[in-house]
């Protein structure tokens, strides 16, 4: 069964990240930076090793997106239509894995990802078991 | 340090077309960029990375992040937005920053002063050095041309090759500056044609079954290799008959024929390399008096078919048509759409001179004289002009 992880992130966290917070915003060192691009590199490692790891990638910040939609026959883009502390996807997996739980534990490793202290009650992971045919939709 | 300017020179093209490619934003991406340049020149000298591309290209996307956050959060941009017809390579890059520079909204001092900074890598105050104006001119000139270039919506990719005639002209334009500078006090800019010969080489190295563009790199390699011998000791300028041939640059003599010799084979010819035929001619020449003056009449008869409005041309031809059949028949050949250009009246002093009217041509010397924008330009012709009067 494949599932996918869904990891989210706002604009004020990718300044963070890139050392520039925001007034009362966690400050991220270079260290605590190097720290996180360690540990996600070991998790994924270990994901491709046992051969659950089908697929994972970061998004770049929220500020670089751009939006597409229909105004009556127009077509409208957008360019980072998010307010900076709008929760919107930061990266993803996708991991072929026995079961439900087995994703679970694998995304529950995402609360671990060192950083500066005061991060982590707002992280929001999701788990999409992911529809192999029209049917299971 | 030189090498240093050198590395960010060539690396600026890339990491702006990478981020330009990546994120959109022209405008935006090429402050980061700048942002970017300028942190490497305070830091690579203590500390060089190990991959300095993928450092600017990080260091321009962090900067380039902040920019648009300090403008996204609070004005929500919105544009009708157009496919892309093509998709081009990572490779065209450089390219397609060269057509997106020459785009046909901007005005040619615009499209020069774009390419110059965005692709030629060169600062704001350097070019405006280069062109003679005050630098805040040239700051609100290249800021008009990004604002037009984002105004225009056009996204990025490799347009239709249709914008390639405009791309080479805007690299002859920059070469023409800095080998004849039309201004001030130095007859020469050197970096200006050096900058447009490396522009051009890129364009070929991208186009290289393009014979027009082996056409313009020729020319330029062909008149660039005569640059020592063009200037006296004092700066004065050294008309092609009195110039020293074995000051001319015997590697880029050979380059420049060969380029245009294999081009020319490809087909009709257009109008860069009959420009480069003839320059190829005077370059193989043993004197000015022993050159093959039929040959380059013929030449000029052929580009005048492609531009017949050209003046000139018409003034390079009259002086060409005077080596074959006299003075006379050159004076015929002059035309007065030029009546304001100095080079329509040296011309014809000079074949005033030929011809025995020295009083009309010493005339016609101080005429160009005051015409003449450039001190060098003014002070050949005004000696041309004194020379006649002890004669």
């Amino acid at each position: 069964m494949k599932y996918l992880i869904l990891a989210y992130g706002s604009q004020r966290d990718y300044d963070a990240m890139a050392g520039r917070p925001a007034p009362g915003a966690p400050t991220w060192t270079p260290q605590d930076f190097e720290a996180m691009g360690a540990y996600m590199e070991k998790l994924n490692n270990d994901l491709a090793e046992s051969g659950e790891l089908v697929e994972t990638r970061g998004l770049t910040a929220p500020a670089h997106a751009r939006r597409l939609q229909l105004k009556g026959s127009d077509l409208v883009v957008t360019d980072g239509p998010y307010a900076e502390t709008q929760e919107v996807l930061a990266g993803y997996w996708v991991v072929e894995c026995d079961s439900y739980d087995r994703a679970t534990e694998i995304a529950t490793r995402l609360f671990h990802v060192p950083g500066p202290a005061e991060i982590g009650p707002d992280v929001v992971v999701d788990i999409r078991p992911i529809g192999e045919s029209r049917h299971e939709l | 340090m030189n090498g240093l300017g050198d590395l960010l020179r060539e690396l600026t093209p890339q990491v702006l077309a990478a981020l330009v490619r990546r994120y959109g934003h022209f405008d935006t991406a090429e402050d980061a960029v700048q942002e970017a340049l300028l942190a490497a020149a305070q830091q690579w000298p203590a500390a060089m990375p190990d991959d300095p591309k993928a450092w600017l290209i990080t260091v321009a996307s962090r900067r380039l992040t902040d920019l648009l956050r300090s403008n996204s959060s609070r004005q929500l941009r919105e544009s009708r937005w157009v496919p892309p017809e093509q998709h081009a390579s990572a490779d065209d890059d450089s390219l397609v920053l060269l057509f997106l520079c020459c785009h046909p909204s901007l005005s040619p001092s615009s499209q020069i002063a774009l390419t110059l900074r965005a692709v030629g890598g060169l600062t704001t105050a350097e070019i405006a050095r280069a062109f003679l104006v005050p630098e805040a001119t040239m700051t609100r000139r290249i800021s008009r041309a990004k604002q037009a270039i984002k105004a225009s919506g056009v996204p990025f990719g490799l347009p239709a090759d249709d914008r390639l005639p405009v791309v080479l002209h805007v690299l002859y334009l920059i070469f023409n500056e800095g080998y004849a500078s039309t201004a001030g006090p130095s007859l020469h800019r050197v970096e200006l044609s050096a900058e447009a010969i490396r522009l051009t080489r890129m364009v070929r190295r991208l186009r290289p079954d393009d014979a027009e563009v082996a056409g313009l790199l020729a020319l330029m390699l062909l008149t660039d290799a005569r640059r020592p011998a063009r200037t006296g000791p004092h700066g004065e300028l050294v008309p092609m008959a009195e110039q020293d041939r074995n000051l001319w640059h015997a590697k880029d003599i050979s380059e420049g024929v060969d380029l245009v010799t294999a081009a020319l084979s490809k087909g009709a010819p257009g109008p860069y390399q009959l420009q480069a035929a003839i320059a190829a001619v005077h370059d193989e020449a043993p004197s000015y008096a022993e050159t093959d003056w039929p040959q380059i009449v013929g030449l000029y008869e052929l580009l005048r078919q492609i531009s017949p409005d050209n003046p000139v041309l018409a003034l390079n031809n009259a002086v060409a048509v005077a080596m074959v059949d006299g003075p006379t028949e050159g004076l015929a050949l002059l035309d007065d759409r030029l009546g304001d250009d100095h080079r329509l009246h040296s011309v014809r002093a000079h074949l005033l001179e030929l011809s025995g009217d020295h009083a009309a041509a010493q005339a016609s010397y101080r005429e160009a004289a005051r015409r003449a924008m450039s001190l060098p330009q003014q002070r050949y012709l005004n000696a041309r002009a004194d020379r006649l009067t002890d004669g």
